[in-house]
């Protein structure tokens, strides 16, 4: 097994070089007068230009494409992956500077998403056609079917707009003035994480309490999925043969459930967890600008808007190397819970 | 047991969470909160040219002198003691010298006190560094009657070379040359202009970056220009990266930075030893929040003081409680269709055959004067200022705004008359126009809902007036629409200039000069045209002293743009705040909109 991972991570620059290739020949297709938009938002900026020619030789986008790629790809073998215009920070800070809340609102939501929708999706098979698995399928369809910026909305509306109880962002002013000052150490920019590590209980309750209802959102809005594929797992596996032997024998209910049948329906879910991890992991545009925290959904959202190739390829970079990271690591995971998985 | 410590322990989690709920009294009295969005381009004064860093730039840097409370015709001292007029004996020479004598006792918020030789060192900062799209043409102009440093190197030089190639020699030569303009004289700082240029003091006062003073020593050793009359090749139009003051700042201003993340949010502290009374807000946040919805429910909260709104979401906070909203704001700022009089007619889909044959337009569509006027006859800007800026605005009547010289509310302008409209079609090309009809498609920017309402009703009436006339409407990304303008290709686009400072030669230039911003996207027969026609004025205009005088040229060139139907100018939008009623000093400024000064508001 471990010679399967090191040699699938021994093929991953290939397949980011692959793809930085792939994503610079797509914007490299844009005239450079188009490409110049990145550094001229406004009709007005043009106010200082007497010749744009200028302008575009300043950013070197005329020259050919594999002058241009050249510069960016030995930068990038010194660690230097570009200026995003569009954060208005060198591509690595960019995404070193969302990376960590980006992070904490995928942990947090991982929890409630992936443990309550294999926990509904249990009992849901479990109780098959009666009314509690009717409460929680129709509850699933409908979170499925929300749109997250509506039910973003709402939520914020209701806990922040009337009850005044969950504000929008990572912190209040007072814990932002004491994370960002002298005595309190920045360890992963995670703020609950290093609140607990700088023993400031205030500063976690505080982050604490503004991760709340972005979490509900991603919540309610992203467990049907993991639920559903629980459950009509559960239920083909709870009609197999050896689920029925192990009744025969009379094994408790329990044991029978938890044991036998969870362990083999959880195959396909894992497989949707890897996405669900990946999708959180890559940031939420729509999450992120509701409750207004700075993530990385809303980095390459922008950049991509503002054909910002330096922060295109970083982002897609990230979430390659992401992609690839978890995709293996559900690999591994088939193995650990399906002895008869060989990896080679 | 343990069930029960559980229970108990979520509980006060709970409940210490949800304690700390605030009343709505006034919110954080010693701190002020705008909420905003979009980002902010660079900190440093002689680099950016947006709104967003000039409200950042103009609380923190100061500048000689400012306009007394938004009034734009009134300056009062600032870093100099004095605003120089012809009666006090500063501006000499028929208005080609300026005197400052500069305040003593200024201290930039490092602890280094302000001299002459730091106002000297900022404009002469500003002229080398120049980067390409920025805002130094505006020193430029009035002190060399030039554009750009690039053409300061082609006259002294002889010949066309990029700055940032000059040797050291060469260097030296161009210093020369910028050096003659600004000299220090004991006390003061005199600026010699080759000419009369009376927008000079619009030009370096407050609410302006490329007037504001840095100090010398503290921006060598940021790594900005060395002062050195030899390195211009090396310091000149850095890239965002390159320029060390692109996200430091040590100004003389009421306000200290402390801390800026891009794209979320600015920290400003107050300055205590600033020169005059310290400010009474102790502490400035400036939250980038690009969900509206977001930003309403902060307002709503009490957890901002000042929010941006757009005009389409103001009935939302009309009735507020403790919201204060005032609208009605001149605003100076002109948006106007551009016609295109050559078109560049290969590859362009826009003009369809490229002839006039009925299924297209010539490249030359634009440059018959009938075509033009059945355009401006054919759009309805009373229900556009109604119906789509929803009353707040007016129509515009030429290039220059109000309340600008040579605006004048009674002069003629075009209305929806569709009878003069098919006159006009009708004599348009000798006739062959009406005869054989046309297809043309006009592009807006996606996103932008108030040049798509523009175009619709275009093609709304247009296409009434023959039924041969057929008028394509086409949403395209920014990135796009920038290259249709530049490459020439758009037929007839709709654009804005908002005022880099209070002058009317700030709107005749972008719009009518054939060197202008907007005029050079016109095409070679609107070039020639305005060479010969516009040019001559708008030099006129810009180099008599008497304001009576400049008037009349400006109400002729107002004129000329109206007989000529050289644009659409369609709308001057008014601007508005939004704020907690807590909010105390508020005024407005024109010149500053929409960004805030923080010195005079308190809570």
């Amino acid at each position: 097994m471990i010679s399967y991972i090191i040699r699938r991570l021994f093929i991953l620059p290939v397949i980011l070089f692959g793809v930085s290739l792939l994503i610079f020949s797509m914007i490299m297709m844009l005239g450079p007068y188009q490409r110049l938009s990145t550094y001229i938002t406004d009709p007005a900026q043009l106010k200082g230009v007497d010749d744009v020619e200028q302008l575009i030789a300043k950013y070197g986008l005329d020259d050919p494409w594999y002058e241009q790629y050249g510069r960016w790809i030995s930068g990038v073998a010194q660690g230097d992956f570009g200026w995003s215009e569009s954060a208005g920070a060198p591509v690595t800070t960019a995404i070193a500077n969302r990376f960590p809340a980006t992070i904490e609102l995928a942990l947090l939501s991982l929890i409630p998403v992936i443990f309550g929708g294999i926990i509904l999706g249990v009992i849901s098979a479990v109780h098959h056609n009666k009314l509690i698995d009717h409460i929680i399928r129709i509850f699933a369809v409908i979170g499925w079917s929300f749109p997250s910026f509506v039910f973003g909305l709402l939520v914020l509306m209701i806990f922040y707009g009337v009850l005044g109880w969950l504000p929008p962002g990572r912190l209040s002013n007072w814990a932002t003035e004491i994370v960002r000052s002298a005595e309190f150490a920045n360890y992963t920019g995670m703020y609950i994480l290093d609140g607990l590590l700088n023993f400031n209980f205030a500063v976690v309750l505080d982050a604490i309490r503004h991760m709340i209802a972005p979490v509900i959102t991603i919540s309610i809005l992203w467990w049907a999925f993991i639920l559903r594929i629980t459950r009509s797992n559960m239920l083909e596996t709870l009609k197999k043969d050896y689920i029925r032997t192990a009744r025969a024998k009379g094994l408790a209910d329990n044991i029978v459930v938890y044991k036998h049948a969870v362990r083999n329906a959880l195959i396909p879910v894992v497989t949707v967890a890897g996405q669900m991890i990946l999708g959180l992991a890559g940031g939420l545009v729509i999450v992120e600008s509701i409750f207004n925290i700075r993530g990385l959904g809303q980095f390459m959202a922008t950049s991509a808007q503002q054909l910002d190739y330096p922060g295109v390829l970083g982002g897609a970079l990230y979430f390659g190397l992401l992609l690839i990271l978890i995709n293996l690591f559900v690999d591994v995971s088939y193995a650990v819970i399906d002895p008869r998985i060989r990896l080679e | 047991m343990q069930k029960k410590l559980v229970v108990l322990l979520t509980l006060v989690l709970v409940f210490s969470v949800f304690s700390v709920v605030g009343a709505q009294e006034v919110k954080n009295p010693d701190t002020f909160i705008e909420v905003n969005m979009g980002t902010i381009d660079s900190l440093d004064p002689h680099y950016q040219y947006d709104s967003a860093s000039a409200e950042i730039i103009d609380n923190v840097y100061e500048n000689l002198i400012k306009f007394n409370k938004g009034n734009i015709n009134e300056f009062v001292p600032h870093l100099a003691t004095e605003v120089p007029t012809v009666e006090n004996g500063l501006i000499r020479e028929n208005g080609t010298v300026y005197e400052f004598p500069i305040r003593e006792g200024v201290t930039f918020q490092n602890g280094n006190p302000l001299t002459p030789e730091d106002v000297k060192y900022s404009f002469l900062r500003a002229l080398i560094q120049d980067r390409d799209g920025g805002p130094v043409w505006m020193l430029y102009e009035p002190l060399f009657q030039k554009g750009s440093l690039a053409d300061v190197v082609t006259e002294v030089l002889g010949e066309e070379k990029s700055p940032s190639e000059l040797t050291a020699e060469e260097s030296k030569k161009v210093y020369a040359y910028l050096e003659k303009a600004i000299e220090v004289d004991g006390n003061s700082v005199v600026f010699n202009l080759p000419q009369a240029f009376p927008p000079f003091l619009s030009i370096i006062s407050q609410n302006n970056g490329v007037g504001a003073i840095i100090d010398k020593e503290w921006t060598i050793k940021q790594g900005g220009w060395d002062g050195q009359p030899g390195s211009i090749a090396e310091y000149t139009n850095p890239t965002k990266e390159e320029d060390p003051l692109f996200d430091t700042m040590n100004g003389t201003g009421p306000y200290e930075l402390v801390e800026w993340v891009n794209g979320e949010e600015v920290i400003l502290n107050r300055n205590d030893d600033y020169w005059r009374e310290p400010a009474s807000i102790k502490k400035v946040i400036i939250r980038m929040i690009d969900e509206w919805s977001t930003r309403k429910l902060m307002l709503q909260r009490g957890d901002a003081d000042i929010v941006y709104v757009d005009k389409q979401y103001l009935p939302q906070v009309r009735n507020m409680d403790g919201v204060e909203v005032i609208t009605g704001l001149p605003n100076l700022y002109m948006g106007a269709g551009l016609m295109n009089f050559n078109i560049v007619t290969e590859g362009n889909p826009d003009v369809h055959s490229g002839k006039l044959d009925g299924n297209g337009i010539p490249s030359n569509f634009f440059s018959d004067i009938h075509v033009r006027k059945g355009f401006l006859y054919s759009m309805n800007y009373e229900a556009f200022v109604k119906d789509v800026l929803q009353g707040d605005g007016q129509k515009g009547r030429g290039p220059i705004p109000e309340p600008f010289l040579g605006y004048d509310e009674n002069s003629p302008t075009y209305n929806l008359d569709l009878e003069k409209a098919e006159e006009h079609f009708r004599q348009a090309f000798d006739g062959e126009l009406w005869e054989k009809g046309f297809e043309i498609t006009i592009l807006y920017n996606t996103g932008n809902d108030v040049r798509k309402s523009a175009v619709d009703m275009l093609k709304y009436y247009v296409e009434q007036i023959n039924p041969k006339f057929k008028v394509n409407v086409r949403g395209i990304q920014w990135a796009t629409y920038l290259d249709k303008l530049i490459a020439n290709k758009f037929t007839l686009g709709f654009i804005a200039w908002g005022a880099d400072y209070a002058d009317p030669h700030n709107f005749v230039v972008p719009f009518l000069a054939s060197d202008g911003t907007y005029g050079g996207f016109k095409g070679k027969n609107y070039i020639e045209f305005a060479k010969e026609n516009i040019d001559p004025l708008i030099e006129k205009g810009v180099s008599l002293t008497d304001p009576e005088a400049r008037e009349k040229v400006y109400k002729e060139l107002q004129n000329i743009a109206y007989e000529h139907a050289i644009d659409m100018y369609l709308y001057q939008p008014t601007a508005q705040v939004v704020m907690r009623d807590w909010v105390e000093g508020w005024y407005y400024n024109p010149i500053r909109d929409p960004g805030q000064y923080f010195y005079s508001l308190d809570k």
